[in-house]
Protein backbone atom coordinates (compact mmCIF):
# COMPACT_ATOMS: atom_id res chain seq x y z
CA UNK A 1 0.00 0.00 0.00
CA UNK A 2 1.91 3.37 -0.90
CA UNK A 3 1.33 6.59 0.47
CA UNK A 4 0.08 7.73 -3.15
CA UNK A 5 -2.42 5.44 -3.51
CA UNK A 6 -5.80 7.47 -2.13
CA UNK A 7 -7.61 6.92 0.59
CA UNK A 8 -10.60 6.69 -1.40
CA UNK A 9 -11.28 7.26 -5.18
CA UNK A 10 -15.30 7.76 -6.55
CA UNK A 11 -15.43 6.89 -10.01
CA UNK A 12 -18.56 8.32 -12.17
CA UNK A 13 -20.86 8.26 -8.72
CA UNK A 14 -24.75 9.29 -9.26
CA UNK A 15 -26.99 9.08 -6.34
CA UNK A 16 -30.63 9.73 -6.43
CA UNK A 17 -33.15 9.83 -3.91
CA UNK A 18 -36.50 8.91 -5.66
CA UNK A 19 -36.00 10.79 -8.73
CA UNK A 20 -34.15 13.33 -7.83
CA UNK A 21 -30.27 13.61 -9.01
CA UNK A 22 -28.84 14.37 -5.41
CA UNK A 23 -24.94 13.77 -6.32
CA UNK A 24 -23.02 13.43 -9.73
CA UNK A 25 -19.13 13.02 -9.63
CA UNK A 26 -17.27 12.11 -11.99
CA UNK A 27 -14.02 11.34 -10.57
CA UNK A 28 -12.77 11.85 -6.78
CA UNK A 29 -9.66 11.41 -5.25
CA UNK A 30 -8.83 11.86 -1.28
CA UNK A 31 -5.30 11.08 -0.37
CA UNK A 32 -4.24 9.17 2.72
CA UNK A 33 -3.67 10.95 5.87
CA UNK A 34 -5.05 14.37 4.58
CA UNK A 35 -7.80 17.07 5.62
CA UNK A 36 -10.06 17.94 2.82
CA UNK A 37 -12.47 20.78 3.90
CA UNK A 38 -15.88 20.42 2.19
CA UNK A 39 -18.44 22.87 1.73
CA UNK A 40 -21.43 24.21 0.07
CA UNK A 41 -25.10 25.58 1.02
CA UNK A 42 -27.66 23.06 2.71
CA UNK A 43 -28.79 20.52 0.17
CA UNK A 44 -25.74 20.46 -1.90
CA UNK A 45 -25.30 17.00 -1.43
CA UNK A 46 -22.30 17.42 1.68
CA UNK A 47 -23.92 15.20 3.72
CA UNK A 48 -25.01 12.11 0.88
CA UNK A 49 -21.44 12.06 -0.20
CA UNK A 50 -20.67 11.85 3.34
CA UNK A 51 -22.84 8.79 3.83
CA UNK A 52 -21.10 7.18 1.27
CA UNK A 53 -17.87 7.83 1.95
CA UNK A 54 -18.83 6.07 5.24
CA UNK A 55 -19.76 3.08 3.21
CA UNK A 56 -23.74 4.46 5.10
CA UNK A 57 -25.64 3.26 1.75
CA UNK A 58 -24.58 2.23 -1.53
CA UNK A 59 -24.40 4.82 -4.20
CA UNK A 60 -27.16 4.37 -7.37
CA UNK A 61 -24.61 4.10 -9.79
CA UNK A 62 -20.29 4.09 -9.68
CA UNK A 63 -18.00 2.87 -7.71
CA UNK A 64 -16.15 3.63 -4.36
CA UNK A 65 -12.58 2.16 -4.10
CA UNK A 66 -11.48 2.45 -0.58
CA UNK A 67 -7.37 1.72 -0.20
CA UNK A 68 -7.36 0.76 -3.85
CA UNK A 69 -10.27 -1.63 -3.28
CA UNK A 70 -13.87 -1.35 -4.39
CA UNK A 71 -15.98 -1.63 -1.21
CA UNK A 72 -19.59 -1.88 -0.20
CA UNK A 73 -21.46 -1.47 2.85
CA UNK A 74 -20.89 -3.84 5.88
CA UNK A 75 -17.68 -4.68 4.40
CA UNK A 76 -15.29 -6.30 7.17
CA UNK A 77 -12.40 -4.16 5.67
CA UNK A 78 -14.35 -1.03 5.93
CA UNK A 79 -16.16 -1.54 9.24
CA UNK A 80 -14.35 0.60 12.47
CA UNK A 81 -11.88 1.89 10.10
CA UNK A 82 -14.12 4.29 8.39
CA UNK A 83 -16.66 6.79 10.67
CA UNK A 84 -18.94 9.59 10.99
CA UNK A 85 -19.90 12.30 13.00
CA UNK A 86 -23.25 13.47 12.36
CA UNK A 87 -24.61 17.37 13.13
CA UNK A 88 -26.62 15.76 15.98
CA UNK A 89 -25.06 12.51 16.54
CA UNK A 90 -27.40 9.67 17.69
CA UNK A 91 -26.23 8.54 21.61
CA UNK A 92 -27.94 5.03 22.42
CA UNK A 93 -29.96 5.13 25.03
CA UNK A 94 -27.20 4.21 27.68
CA UNK A 95 -24.88 5.29 29.68
CA UNK A 96 -22.04 7.34 28.21
CA UNK A 97 -19.52 4.84 29.54
CA UNK A 98 -21.68 1.99 27.11
CA UNK A 99 -21.79 4.68 24.44
CA UNK A 100 -18.00 4.60 23.91
CA UNK A 101 -17.33 1.14 24.60
CA UNK A 102 -20.01 0.14 22.04
CA UNK A 103 -17.66 0.27 18.99
CA UNK A 104 -15.49 -1.77 20.63
CA UNK A 105 -17.94 -4.55 22.03
CA UNK A 106 -19.49 -4.93 18.87
CA UNK A 107 -15.55 -5.74 17.85
CA UNK A 108 -15.01 -7.86 21.09
CA UNK A 109 -12.28 -5.87 21.41
CA UNK A 110 -12.96 -5.18 25.40
CA UNK A 111 -8.90 -5.47 26.55
CA UNK A 112 -8.38 -2.64 29.29
CA UNK A 113 -12.00 -0.60 28.13
CA UNK A 114 -12.14 1.08 31.26
CA UNK A 115 -8.82 2.69 31.09
CA UNK A 116 -9.13 3.34 27.27
CA UNK A 117 -12.68 4.84 27.39
CA UNK A 118 -11.07 7.26 29.94
CA UNK A 119 -8.77 8.50 27.87
CA UNK A 120 -11.01 9.03 24.77
CA UNK A 121 -12.99 11.25 27.46
CA UNK A 122 -10.07 13.32 27.97
CA UNK A 123 -9.42 13.57 24.41
CA UNK A 124 -12.22 15.43 23.73
CA UNK A 125 -12.13 17.16 27.42
CA UNK A 126 -14.31 15.14 29.47
CA UNK A 127 -13.31 13.84 32.93
CA UNK A 128 -14.07 9.99 33.55
CA UNK A 129 -15.14 10.59 37.21
CA UNK A 130 -17.93 12.95 36.16
CA UNK A 131 -19.37 11.81 33.09
CA UNK A 132 -18.56 8.22 32.33
CA UNK A 133 -21.84 7.05 34.21
CA UNK A 134 -24.06 9.55 33.24
CA UNK A 135 -26.87 8.89 31.32
CA UNK A 136 -27.44 9.91 27.28
CA UNK A 137 -30.48 11.91 28.55
CA UNK A 138 -28.43 13.73 31.27
CA UNK A 139 -26.11 15.51 28.93
CA UNK A 140 -25.80 18.85 27.23
CA UNK A 141 -25.74 19.29 23.40
CA UNK A 142 -22.06 20.48 23.52
CA UNK A 143 -21.07 17.10 25.33
CA UNK A 144 -23.10 14.60 23.74
CA UNK A 145 -21.37 16.12 20.65
CA UNK A 146 -17.57 15.47 21.88
CA UNK A 147 -19.46 11.58 23.88
CA UNK A 148 -20.00 10.80 20.05
CA UNK A 149 -16.73 12.25 19.07
CA UNK A 150 -14.96 9.86 21.59
CA UNK A 151 -16.98 6.61 20.81
CA UNK A 152 -15.21 7.07 17.63
CA UNK A 153 -11.58 7.91 18.76
CA UNK A 154 -11.66 5.44 20.77
CA UNK A 155 -11.31 3.04 17.41
CA UNK A 156 -8.87 4.72 16.07
CA UNK A 157 -10.10 5.34 12.79
CA UNK A 158 -8.57 5.20 9.70
CA UNK A 159 -10.93 7.78 7.99
CA UNK A 160 -12.58 10.30 10.14
CA UNK A 161 -15.85 11.86 8.26
CA UNK A 162 -17.62 14.84 10.41
CA UNK A 163 -20.79 16.69 9.03
CA UNK A 164 -20.79 20.35 10.28
CA UNK A 165 -19.56 19.13 13.58
CA UNK A 166 -19.55 22.10 15.52
CA UNK A 167 -22.59 23.42 14.29
CA UNK A 168 -25.07 23.28 17.46
CA UNK A 169 -22.59 23.24 20.23
CA UNK A 170 -20.95 26.24 22.32
CA UNK A 171 -17.22 27.66 21.57
CA UNK A 172 -15.62 25.50 24.01
CA UNK A 173 -16.93 22.32 22.89
CA UNK A 174 -16.63 23.05 19.31
CA UNK A 175 -12.51 24.04 20.23
CA UNK A 176 -12.30 20.74 21.68
CA UNK A 177 -13.62 18.66 18.46
CA UNK A 178 -11.80 20.34 16.42
CA UNK A 179 -8.56 20.09 18.56
CA UNK A 180 -9.60 16.34 18.88
CA UNK A 181 -10.24 15.53 15.26
CA UNK A 182 -6.80 17.33 13.99
CA UNK A 183 -5.08 15.00 16.80
CA UNK A 184 -6.64 12.15 15.69
CA UNK A 185 -4.49 12.83 11.94
CA UNK A 186 -1.25 13.46 14.59
CA UNK A 187 -1.79 10.87 16.20
CA UNK A 188 -3.05 7.62 13.96
CA UNK A 189 -2.10 9.28 10.12
CA UNK A 190 -5.99 9.48 10.41
CA UNK A 191 -8.23 10.46 6.74
CA UNK A 192 -10.27 13.61 7.46
CA UNK A 193 -13.41 15.18 5.88
CA UNK A 194 -15.10 17.65 7.00
CA UNK A 195 -17.93 19.51 6.05
CA UNK A 196 -18.27 22.91 7.87
CA UNK A 197 -19.89 25.94 7.10
CA UNK A 198 -16.99 27.48 9.59
CA UNK A 199 -14.40 28.74 6.99
CA UNK A 200 -11.92 30.31 9.11
CA UNK A 201 -11.52 27.10 10.11
CA UNK A 202 -11.53 24.92 7.51
CA UNK A 203 -9.13 26.91 5.50
CA UNK A 204 -7.04 27.15 8.17
CA UNK A 205 -6.60 23.01 8.83
CA UNK A 206 -7.59 21.56 5.53
CA UNK A 207 -4.91 20.42 2.86
CA UNK A 208 -7.35 20.84 0.46
CA UNK A 209 -11.05 21.99 -0.21
CA UNK A 210 -14.00 21.44 -2.57
CA UNK A 211 -17.25 23.04 -2.79
CA UNK A 212 -20.71 20.85 -3.52
CA UNK A 213 -23.04 22.84 -5.49
CA UNK A 214 -25.95 20.70 -6.85
CA UNK A 215 -24.57 17.50 -6.25
CA UNK A 216 -21.52 18.72 -8.39
CA UNK A 217 -18.29 19.18 -7.04
CA UNK A 218 -15.95 22.39 -7.62
CA UNK A 219 -12.71 23.07 -6.53
CA UNK A 220 -12.85 26.01 -4.37
CA UNK A 221 -9.09 26.76 -4.19
CA UNK A 222 -9.61 28.41 -7.97
CA UNK A 223 -13.79 28.11 -8.64
CA UNK A 224 -16.82 30.01 -7.27
CA UNK A 225 -20.00 29.00 -7.58
CA UNK A 226 -23.02 30.78 -8.80
CA UNK A 227 -25.67 28.81 -7.19
CA UNK A 228 -29.39 28.83 -9.55
CA UNK A 229 -31.89 29.23 -9.57
CA UNK A 230 -31.43 31.43 -13.07
CA UNK A 231 -34.28 33.33 -14.53
CA UNK A 232 -34.52 34.07 -18.35
CA UNK A 233 -35.74 38.07 -18.35
CA UNK A 234 -34.88 41.30 -21.29
CA UNK A 235 -31.12 40.65 -19.64
CA UNK A 236 -30.75 36.65 -20.87
CA UNK A 237 -30.12 34.59 -18.40
CA UNK A 238 -29.30 36.14 -15.00
CA UNK A 239 -29.22 34.82 -11.45
CA UNK A 240 -31.45 37.59 -9.77
CA UNK A 241 -30.07 38.54 -5.82
CA UNK A 242 -32.74 39.12 -2.90
CA UNK A 243 -32.53 43.01 -2.97
CA UNK A 244 -33.82 42.63 -6.87
CA UNK A 245 -30.25 43.00 -8.61
CA UNK A 246 -28.65 40.49 -10.94
CA UNK A 247 -25.75 38.94 -12.12
CA UNK A 248 -25.73 38.54 -15.80
CA UNK A 249 -24.54 35.12 -16.98
CA UNK A 250 -23.83 33.47 -20.84
CA UNK A 251 -26.25 31.73 -22.56
CA UNK A 252 -27.00 28.08 -21.13
CA UNK A 253 -25.43 25.13 -22.46
CA UNK A 254 -26.75 21.76 -22.72
CA UNK A 255 -23.89 19.88 -20.62
CA UNK A 256 -24.16 22.18 -17.53
CA UNK A 257 -26.51 23.15 -15.07
CA UNK A 258 -24.31 25.24 -12.43
CA UNK A 259 -22.81 28.55 -13.43
CA UNK A 260 -19.03 28.76 -12.27
CA UNK A 261 -16.73 31.54 -12.34
CA UNK A 262 -12.77 31.03 -11.88
CA UNK A 263 -11.71 33.15 -8.92
CA UNK A 264 -8.60 34.81 -10.75
CA UNK A 265 -11.18 36.25 -13.21
CA UNK A 266 -13.01 38.27 -10.60
CA UNK A 267 -11.83 42.17 -9.52
CA UNK A 268 -12.12 44.18 -6.21
CA UNK A 269 -12.61 47.76 -6.85
CA UNK A 270 -13.70 50.48 -4.21
CA UNK A 271 -16.01 51.93 -6.81
CA UNK A 272 -17.63 51.09 -9.72
CA UNK A 273 -15.95 51.58 -12.68
CA UNK A 274 -17.43 52.52 -16.34
CA UNK A 275 -16.84 51.12 -19.90
CA UNK A 276 -13.60 48.79 -18.52
CA UNK A 277 -16.32 45.62 -20.44
CA UNK A 278 -17.53 44.87 -16.75
CA UNK A 279 -20.85 43.95 -17.61
CA UNK A 280 -21.28 42.84 -13.91
CA UNK A 281 -20.48 45.07 -10.95
CA UNK A 282 -22.18 43.80 -7.65
CA UNK A 283 -21.98 46.07 -4.63
CA UNK A 284 -20.86 43.82 -2.00
CA UNK A 285 -19.92 43.85 2.01
CA UNK A 286 -16.13 42.28 3.15
CA UNK A 287 -17.97 39.59 5.91
CA UNK A 288 -14.66 38.36 6.95
CA UNK A 289 -11.19 38.29 6.50
CA UNK A 290 -8.50 35.69 7.92
CA UNK A 291 -4.76 34.77 7.32
CA UNK A 292 -3.87 31.37 5.95
CA UNK A 293 -0.89 30.28 7.16
CA UNK A 294 -0.60 27.35 3.86
CA UNK A 295 -1.50 29.74 1.12
CA UNK A 296 -0.28 33.21 2.40
CA UNK A 297 -3.54 34.63 1.38
CA UNK A 298 -6.24 36.09 3.36
CA UNK A 299 -9.20 34.14 2.71
CA UNK A 300 -12.04 37.21 2.65
CA UNK A 301 -15.68 36.09 2.51
CA UNK A 302 -17.67 38.99 0.49
CA UNK A 303 -21.19 39.00 0.30
CA UNK A 304 -23.86 40.03 -1.87
CA UNK A 305 -27.83 38.94 -0.75
CA UNK A 306 -27.71 34.90 -0.82
CA UNK A 307 -24.67 34.46 -1.80
CA UNK A 308 -20.84 34.97 -0.70
CA UNK A 309 -17.62 34.88 -2.44
CA UNK A 310 -14.71 33.38 -0.88
CA UNK A 311 -11.74 35.22 -2.35
CA UNK A 312 -8.17 34.62 -1.46
CA UNK A 313 -6.81 37.84 -2.12
CA UNK A 314 -3.13 38.97 -1.65
CA UNK A 315 -2.01 41.07 1.39
CA UNK A 316 -1.16 44.18 -0.31
CA UNK A 317 -4.20 43.90 -2.71
CA UNK A 318 -6.24 43.91 0.82
CA UNK A 319 -4.04 46.70 2.15
CA UNK A 320 -4.54 49.29 -1.14
CA UNK A 321 -8.09 48.62 -0.73
CA UNK A 322 -7.80 49.32 3.13
CA UNK A 323 -10.16 46.38 3.00
CA UNK A 324 -11.65 45.23 6.65
CA UNK A 325 -15.01 43.31 7.83
CA UNK A 326 -17.95 45.99 7.08
CA UNK A 327 -16.41 47.62 4.29
CA UNK A 328 -18.43 47.64 1.31
CA UNK A 329 -16.70 47.04 -2.25
CA UNK A 330 -17.20 46.35 -5.66
CA UNK A 331 -17.24 42.55 -7.30
CA UNK A 332 -16.47 42.96 -10.83
CA UNK A 333 -16.77 40.39 -13.48
CA UNK A 334 -17.55 39.51 -17.10
CA UNK A 335 -20.08 37.49 -18.06
CA UNK A 336 -18.26 35.73 -21.01
CA UNK A 337 -16.13 34.84 -18.05
CA UNK A 338 -18.93 32.65 -16.58
CA UNK A 339 -19.19 29.14 -17.73
CA UNK A 340 -21.76 26.15 -17.22
CA UNK A 341 -21.05 23.03 -15.32
CA UNK B 1 -75.61 -1.72 47.52
CA UNK B 2 -75.01 -4.13 50.02
CA UNK B 3 -74.29 -7.58 48.11
CA UNK B 4 -71.39 -5.10 46.57
CA UNK B 5 -69.39 -4.91 49.92
CA UNK B 6 -70.80 -8.36 51.00
CA UNK B 7 -68.88 -9.21 47.51
CA UNK B 8 -65.87 -7.47 48.71
CA UNK B 9 -65.47 -9.18 52.04
CA UNK B 10 -66.09 -12.34 50.38
CA UNK B 11 -63.39 -11.95 48.00
CA UNK B 12 -60.64 -11.49 50.36
CA UNK B 13 -61.93 -14.67 52.16
CA UNK B 14 -61.73 -16.36 49.29
CA UNK B 15 -58.33 -14.97 48.11
CA UNK B 16 -56.34 -15.38 52.19
CA UNK B 17 -58.50 -18.62 52.38
CA UNK B 18 -56.60 -20.08 49.17
CA UNK B 19 -60.05 -21.30 48.12
CA UNK B 20 -59.12 -24.35 45.52
CA UNK B 21 -61.75 -23.10 42.82
CA UNK B 22 -59.91 -19.62 42.91
CA UNK B 23 -56.77 -20.84 43.00
CA UNK B 24 -56.95 -23.07 39.83
CA UNK B 25 -58.62 -20.47 37.88
CA UNK B 26 -55.99 -18.02 38.91
CA UNK B 27 -53.05 -21.02 37.83
CA UNK B 28 -55.08 -21.82 34.91
CA UNK B 29 -55.16 -18.00 33.61
CA UNK B 30 -51.28 -17.56 34.07
CA UNK B 31 -50.08 -20.75 32.47
CA UNK B 32 -52.30 -19.69 29.52
CA UNK B 33 -51.39 -16.39 28.93
CA UNK B 34 -48.12 -17.11 29.65
CA UNK B 35 -48.12 -19.67 27.16
CA UNK B 36 -49.60 -17.24 24.54
CA UNK B 37 -47.32 -14.36 25.18
CA UNK B 38 -43.92 -16.16 25.15
CA UNK B 39 -44.87 -17.37 22.11
CA UNK B 40 -46.17 -14.12 20.64
CA UNK B 41 -43.07 -12.68 21.70
CA UNK B 42 -41.16 -15.02 20.43
CA UNK B 43 -42.85 -14.91 16.48
CA UNK B 44 -44.19 -11.21 16.87
CA UNK B 45 -40.79 -9.82 17.64
CA UNK B 46 -38.85 -10.70 14.67
CA UNK B 47 -42.00 -10.38 12.73
CA UNK B 48 -42.83 -6.97 13.51
CA UNK B 49 -39.18 -5.97 12.76
CA UNK B 50 -39.15 -7.04 9.65
CA UNK B 51 -41.92 -5.46 8.92
CA UNK B 52 -41.06 -1.69 10.24
CA UNK B 53 -37.71 -2.25 9.08
CA UNK B 54 -37.40 -3.74 5.89
CA UNK B 55 -39.54 -1.81 2.46
CA UNK B 56 -40.64 -4.40 -0.22
CA UNK B 57 -43.40 -5.02 -2.41
CA UNK B 58 -46.77 -5.50 -0.47
CA UNK B 59 -45.51 -3.91 2.78
CA UNK B 60 -48.65 -1.49 2.62
CA UNK B 61 -51.41 -4.48 2.59
CA UNK B 62 -49.83 -6.21 4.99
CA UNK B 63 -49.90 -3.65 7.80
CA UNK B 64 -53.41 -3.26 6.81
CA UNK B 65 -54.30 -6.63 7.21
CA UNK B 66 -52.05 -6.55 10.83
CA UNK B 67 -53.98 -3.49 11.89
CA UNK B 68 -57.23 -5.40 11.04
CA UNK B 69 -56.38 -8.11 12.55
CA UNK B 70 -56.09 -6.21 15.91
CA UNK B 71 -59.99 -5.81 16.04
CA UNK B 72 -60.12 -9.66 15.37
CA UNK B 73 -63.12 -10.84 17.72
CA UNK B 74 -61.73 -13.45 20.36
CA UNK B 75 -64.74 -15.14 19.50
CA UNK B 76 -63.57 -15.56 16.04
CA UNK B 77 -60.38 -16.57 17.43
CA UNK B 78 -62.15 -19.15 19.77
CA UNK B 79 -64.00 -20.70 16.72
CA UNK B 80 -61.10 -20.91 14.14
CA UNK B 81 -59.28 -22.41 16.93
CA UNK B 82 -62.50 -24.73 17.99
CA UNK B 83 -62.14 -25.81 14.12
CA UNK B 84 -58.48 -26.61 14.06
CA UNK B 85 -58.19 -28.42 17.12
CA UNK B 86 -61.53 -30.24 17.28
CA UNK B 87 -61.71 -34.19 16.96
CA UNK B 88 -62.78 -32.78 12.72
CA UNK B 89 -60.14 -30.25 12.36
CA UNK B 90 -56.57 -30.74 10.98
CA UNK B 91 -55.26 -31.01 14.74
CA UNK B 92 -57.54 -33.29 16.32
CA UNK B 93 -55.32 -35.57 16.57
CA UNK B 94 -53.32 -33.89 19.40
CA UNK B 95 -56.27 -33.24 21.92
CA UNK B 96 -56.18 -29.46 22.40
CA UNK B 97 -59.31 -29.10 22.72
CA UNK B 98 -60.60 -27.58 26.24
CA UNK B 99 -56.67 -27.82 27.30
CA UNK B 100 -54.93 -24.93 28.85
CA UNK B 101 -52.72 -25.66 25.45
CA UNK B 102 -55.82 -24.58 23.35
CA UNK B 103 -56.71 -22.15 25.07
CA UNK B 104 -52.77 -20.61 25.14
CA UNK B 105 -53.22 -21.16 21.13
CA UNK B 106 -56.13 -18.87 20.57
CA UNK B 107 -54.63 -16.42 23.01
CA UNK B 108 -51.46 -16.29 21.25
CA UNK B 109 -53.52 -15.95 17.93
CA UNK B 110 -55.00 -12.56 19.48
CA UNK B 111 -51.90 -11.10 20.80
CA UNK B 112 -49.81 -11.82 18.14
CA UNK B 113 -51.29 -8.78 15.62
CA UNK B 114 -50.77 -6.40 18.72
CA UNK B 115 -47.57 -7.64 19.11
CA UNK B 116 -46.25 -6.88 15.31
CA UNK B 117 -48.24 -3.70 14.79
CA UNK B 118 -46.61 -2.08 18.15
CA UNK B 119 -43.06 -3.52 16.79
CA UNK B 120 -43.14 -2.45 13.10
CA UNK B 121 -44.87 0.83 14.27
CA UNK B 122 -41.69 1.76 17.02
CA UNK B 123 -39.10 0.46 14.48
CA UNK B 124 -40.87 2.37 11.49
CA UNK B 125 -40.43 5.73 14.25
CA UNK B 126 -36.46 4.87 14.64
CA UNK B 127 -34.81 7.83 14.59
CA UNK B 128 -32.79 7.44 10.94
CA UNK B 129 -29.42 9.11 12.65
CA UNK B 130 -29.63 5.50 15.19
CA UNK B 131 -28.56 2.82 12.02
CA UNK B 132 -26.08 5.82 10.26
CA UNK B 133 -24.65 5.95 13.93
CA UNK B 134 -24.49 2.19 14.14
CA UNK B 135 -22.50 1.52 10.76
CA UNK B 136 -20.52 4.50 11.58
CA UNK B 137 -19.50 2.51 14.50
CA UNK B 138 -18.97 -0.51 12.52
CA UNK B 139 -21.88 -2.25 13.53
CA UNK B 140 -22.81 -5.79 11.39
CA UNK B 141 -26.28 -6.66 10.21
CA UNK B 142 -27.13 -8.63 13.47
CA UNK B 143 -26.05 -6.14 15.72
CA UNK B 144 -27.99 -2.93 13.58
CA UNK B 145 -31.36 -5.45 14.46
CA UNK B 146 -30.21 -6.55 17.71
CA UNK B 147 -29.61 -2.78 19.05
CA UNK B 148 -32.28 -1.33 17.25
CA UNK B 149 -34.72 -3.68 19.08
CA UNK B 150 -33.14 -2.37 22.59
CA UNK B 151 -33.01 1.09 21.72
CA UNK B 152 -36.86 0.54 21.28
CA UNK B 153 -37.59 -1.56 24.33
CA UNK B 154 -39.65 0.69 26.00
CA UNK B 155 -41.95 1.03 22.96
CA UNK B 156 -42.11 -2.36 22.45
CA UNK B 157 -42.81 -3.46 26.26
CA UNK B 158 -45.50 -1.28 26.02
CA UNK B 159 -46.59 -3.44 22.98
CA UNK B 160 -46.23 -5.85 24.82
CA UNK B 161 -48.47 -4.90 27.86
CA UNK B 162 -51.13 -4.10 25.92
CA UNK B 163 -50.82 -7.47 24.34
CA UNK B 164 -50.53 -9.03 27.86
CA UNK B 165 -53.87 -6.93 28.63
CA UNK B 166 -56.21 -8.49 25.39
CA UNK B 167 -54.87 -11.83 26.33
CA UNK B 168 -55.78 -11.68 29.90
CA UNK B 169 -59.06 -10.19 29.67
CA UNK B 170 -60.70 -12.07 26.83
CA UNK B 171 -63.65 -14.40 27.47
CA UNK B 172 -64.31 -15.67 24.35
CA UNK B 173 -61.20 -18.12 23.20
CA UNK B 174 -61.10 -19.21 26.85
CA UNK B 175 -64.86 -20.14 26.92
CA UNK B 176 -64.86 -22.16 23.65
CA UNK B 177 -61.70 -23.57 23.71
CA UNK B 178 -61.00 -24.21 27.08
CA UNK B 179 -65.08 -25.28 27.53
CA UNK B 180 -65.00 -23.73 30.89
CA UNK B 181 -64.00 -27.07 32.86
CA UNK B 182 -64.34 -26.65 36.42
CA UNK B 183 -60.70 -27.28 38.28
CA UNK B 184 -59.05 -27.51 34.89
CA UNK B 185 -59.59 -24.89 32.09
CA UNK B 186 -61.50 -22.43 34.22
CA UNK B 187 -59.95 -19.08 33.62
CA UNK B 188 -60.67 -15.88 35.50
CA UNK B 189 -62.90 -14.21 33.24
CA UNK B 190 -64.70 -17.89 32.09
CA UNK B 191 -65.11 -18.16 36.20
CA UNK B 192 -66.37 -14.23 36.32
CA UNK B 193 -68.71 -14.99 33.83
CA UNK B 194 -70.28 -17.99 35.14
CA UNK B 195 -70.31 -16.57 39.03
CA UNK B 196 -71.91 -13.65 37.78
CA UNK B 197 -74.57 -15.30 35.99
CA UNK B 198 -75.42 -17.62 39.13
CA UNK B 199 -75.77 -14.56 40.90
CA UNK B 200 -72.39 -15.57 43.14
CA UNK B 201 -71.03 -12.01 42.58
CA UNK B 202 -68.43 -12.47 45.91
CA UNK B 203 -66.79 -15.17 43.45
CA UNK B 204 -66.66 -12.97 40.36
CA UNK B 205 -65.29 -10.23 42.99
CA UNK B 206 -62.76 -11.73 44.12
CA UNK B 207 -61.63 -12.83 40.59
CA UNK B 208 -62.41 -9.66 39.13
CA UNK B 209 -59.33 -8.18 42.45
CA UNK B 210 -57.01 -11.14 41.12
CA UNK B 211 -57.20 -9.53 37.91
CA UNK B 212 -56.48 -6.48 38.37
CA UNK B 213 -54.01 -7.10 41.18
CA UNK B 214 -52.02 -9.65 38.36
CA UNK B 215 -52.37 -6.15 35.61
CA UNK B 216 -50.85 -4.14 38.47
CA UNK B 217 -48.21 -6.18 39.10
CA UNK B 218 -46.59 -6.26 35.30
CA UNK B 219 -46.83 -2.93 35.16
CA UNK B 220 -44.86 -2.31 38.10
CA UNK B 221 -42.12 -4.91 36.96
CA UNK B 222 -42.06 -3.23 33.60
CA UNK B 223 -41.94 0.59 35.88
CA UNK B 224 -38.77 -0.82 37.77
CA UNK B 225 -37.52 -2.32 34.75
CA UNK B 226 -37.56 1.12 33.01
CA UNK B 227 -35.70 2.73 35.59
CA UNK B 228 -32.76 0.56 35.22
Amino acid sequence: MTRTQPAYLLENVTHFYGDKKVLDIAHLAIAKGSITGLLGPNGSGKSTLLKLLAFAMRPAFGKIFFNGRREYPFSPNIRSRVTLVTQKPYLLRRTVYENIAYGLQIRRDTADLQARISRALSRVGLAYEGFAHRQWHALSGGEAQRVAMAARLILKPKVLLLDEPVASVDARSAALIRQAALAARENWDTTLVIASHDLAWLFDCSDNQISISNGTLFSTGLEIIIPGPYTTGRQGLTKTLEDGRFIVLPPATRSGKTAVIQREKILLAADPQKDNGYDNQIKAQVQSMHMTGKQQEIMTTIAVPEMTFLLGLDPELTGSLSLQPGKEVFLMFRSQDIVWR
Amino acid sequence: MDFILEGFAKAVFLLISLDASTVTAISATLKASTWAMAASLAAGLPLGFLLGYFDFPGKRPLRTLVDTLLALPTVSIGLIIYALISSQGPLGEFGLLFTITGIAMGQTLLALPVIIAITAATVENIDPDLKLTLVSLGAAKLDIIRTCLWEVRYGIMAGAVTAYGRVLTEVGISMMVGGNIKYHTRTITTAIALETSKGQFADGIALGLVLIFIAFCVNICLSVLRKK
